[in-house]
């Protein structure tokens, strides 16, 4: 017996596969986070309940902190879990808290809730920059208060191996939930680039999405099956069914270790690396399995809008220290590229924030923000000398190169007066994202040291279209003709520089980009671990003049669908 | 109950860590603890408190203290402040 995903039935759901994979297990459905709480009415009688829920929620949110701190022993961490703490006992909650229940006669959830809307609402209206980020910090406290307080415990309960199902998943979320033993992600709502998506696919955990009304339809607890090679989802199976789903993931999991003893080049001997997008420290183990030759694309914006705030310099410094720890090879490090679709909780709204302050731009006015950050970054180039390497988000015009290597040599000047050392030849680059930049790529290459094309972004700005907008997401295609050029474009720049070009994006793992970028010459590609094995394997196993060639007839096609169809031709024949 | 003015030195003005070592500080006494800033009162020992004020830089606060111990909290909390919380510049 074998499922077709055609359309939905009382036991399948249809959905788009993102993240190729089979995952079986029960299922845990998290309903949309955000509590927005209405004011039930209590009698007199109830008061003393509901200021004993609130003195009991309180210990045992000063507890968990407590127990989250355990082991941990370093300033910045003591400092972050202290500042909670003072937030969960300040007095003024509490006397806000019980004057609501008393007075007003108002559930204590609701109080809570009130209280803090209303401080938050107080800082929001200061103006002041000040707290900025603590807002943040004060939603999630009193999330937590809330849940606490109304007994549904929301603590992460997860059986081993469940397979979420959301309408929608922040990445910080979907990674607590892998550590805690999660397997598949099935989301109602999302992009194949949403940032959630892409996270999906570096732990290596098969992921669904448009998958309508899933969490109406599925319940928590109940086994489902995840299949995410058909694109779809099966509820309730029979034993029939999961027995051969279960004999079939035992196959999958041997072809994933792909041999690669042969040595990363073509053929015909040309050389090239293959290396890993990374953001989290979960997803390094799937990086060395892989074998990965570094990180050609280390996310830092995790640091800011985690579970814990870890914006201090010492914070940061432990972070990418994990990273170069765990991980070998060089690691490129990209300066917080905030804005756009990752940074949801902003307080300012923007017309079009994918067109707005993002990226350096963002960095550039806040210098605080970015000073700690490349403090942070030089100190550990200057212990891991030739490892790290510095890469700037969202560059549009060549002065914004000039503003930041000008902070980066004050920075660098600063440590080397303190006595820490650096890295005299620190590489930087810059991600080509926005088309100015491939047009004019000989400019902007000869004020660095490497170029990076990010190839999502790249793909946005040059066809007009939000990657995260399901409505439009067939116009999303990163193999465009179009795009194709804007990259050869960058490499004739590049070369002229005489800088490296390197592409790190979704592009540089599907085996269409993959093949093109080689055929122009770029022969470092960074991608999500798991897209590594097919990327070798079709690399190795034919010349560089293959690339060539198809890459020079891509760039003059019309369309995307041209250039599949030219590829299964030339895959066919070049095999 | 005492009252005394004084004046934010930290460049940075009054941020998350200063106000939690003020907060902290203040809590360590007895005395009630209030703060006065442009018309604005706020309990010195609640951080959310403190936070709203968003003092900056040359900010100029009123103390005031009411209790047992108001003299030796005053003190402790104005030395705090004159010492910019020992925080070192950023």
């Amino acid at each position: 017996m074998s499922f077709s995903f055609d359309e939905n039935t009382e036991t399948t759901i249809k959905a788009r596969s993102a993240a190729s994979g089979i995952s079986i297990g029960p299922a845990l459905v998290i309903k949309a986070g955000s509590h927005k709480i209405s004011p039930t009415a209590i009698t007199e009688s109830d008061i003393e309940a509901h200021k004993e829920k609130f003195c009991s929620a309180r210990a045992s949110l000063v507890q968990e902190l407590q127990k989250m701190s355990g082991g941990l022993q370093d300033k910045s961490t003591a400092e972050i879990i202290e500042a909670q703490q003072q937030i969960i006992e300040d007095p003024e909650i509490k006397r806000s808290v019980f004057e609501i229940v008393e007075k007003k006669l108002l559930s204590v959830d609701f109080a809570v809730y009130e209280t803090f809307s209303s401080f938050i609402e107080q800082l929001k209206e200061s103006g002041s920059e000040l707290f900025r980020q603590r807002i943040i910090d004060l939603e999630d406290i009193r999330d937590r208060y809330v849940s606490k307080v109304c007994d549904h415990a929301t603590e992460l309960k997860v059986p081993e191996g469940a397979i979420l199902v959301a309408s929608k998943i922040s990445p910080t979320e979907l990674v607590n939930y892998y550590e805690e033993g999660a397997g598949g992600l099935v989301l109602e709502k999302g992009g194949i680039t949403s940032h959630a998506v892409i996270i999906a696919k570096s732990l290596g955990i098969p992921c669904l999405i448009n998958a309508d009304k899933a969490t109406k339809v599925v319940s928590s607890n109940e086994m489902v099956i995840l299949d995410a090679d058909k694109g779809g989802l099966i509820l309730d199976p029979s034993d029939e069914v999961l027995k051969e789903y279960a004999e079939k993931l035992k196959g999958a999991q041997v072809s994933v270790k792909a041999d690669r003893a042969a040595g990363f080049e073509t053929k015909d001997g040309f050389p090239f690396k293959l290396m890993a997008n990374v953001e989290f420290e979960a997803e390094l183990p799937r990086v060395s399995e892989m074998k990965a030759q570094g990180i050609g694309l280390l996310r830092t914006e995790s640091l800011l809008f985690g579970k814990k705030l870890r914006k201090d310099v010492e914070d940061q410094e432990a972070f990418y220290t994990a990273m170069l720890e765990n991980s070998e090879g060089p690691v490129t490090i990209r300066l917080f590229d905030i804005g756009g679709d990752k940074n949801a909780r902003r307080p300012y709204k923007e017309a079009n924030p994918f067109l707005g302050w993002r990226g350096i731009r963002l960095l550039l006015d806040e210098k605080k923000l970015l000073r700690s950050q490349l403090k942070a970054i030089l100190t550990i180039a200057g212990k891991y000398p030739d490892r790290v390497k510095l890469l700037i988000p969202m560059i549009s015009v060549v002065e914004e190169i000039d503003q930041v290597r000008d902070e980066i040599e004050r920075m660098q000047g600063a440590l080397l007066s303190s006595g820490t050392p650096i890295d005299e030849n620190l590489p930087i680059g810059i991600m080509v994202e926005v088309p100015s930049v491939a047009l004019s790529a000989f400019h902007f290459a000869k004020k660095v040291d490497f170029l990076s094309i990010g190839s999502n972004d790249l793909t946005q700005y040059t066809l007009a279209v939000d990657r995260g907008n399901e409505k439009i997401h067939t116009l999303f295609q990163h193999y465009h003709p179009a795009v194709l050029k804007l990259i050869k474009m960058t490499v004739k720049g590049g070369e002229k520089a005489g800088v490296n070009v390197s592409v790190c994006g979704e592009l540089a793992g599907d085996e269409i980009g993959a093949a093109c970028l080689m055929g122009f010459g770029i022969n470092e590609l960074s991608m999500v671990p798991n897209s590594l094995p097919a990327i070798y394997d079709l690399l190795s196993s034919r010349n560089k003049n293959d690339f060539d060639e198809l890459a020079e007839k891509a760039v003059d096609l019309s369309s995307s669908e041209e250039l599949e169809q030219l590829f299964r031709e030339w895959k066919d024949q070049t095999a | 109950m005492i009252k005394e003015k004084v004046t934010i030195k930290n460049s940075a003005g009054l941020h998350a860590r200063p106000s939690a070592q003020l907060v902290k500080l203040a809590s360590k006494f007895k005395s009630d603890f209030y703060i006065h800033s442009y018309g604005y009162r706020v309990n010195g020992k609640s951080i959310l408190g403190v936070m709203t004020l968003a003092a900056e830089s040359g900010a100029e606060l009123e103390l005031e203290l009411e209790g047992p111990d108001e003299e030796e909290a005053l003190k402790a909390i104005k030395e705090a402040i004159e010492n910019k919380f020992g925080m070192d510049e950023e």
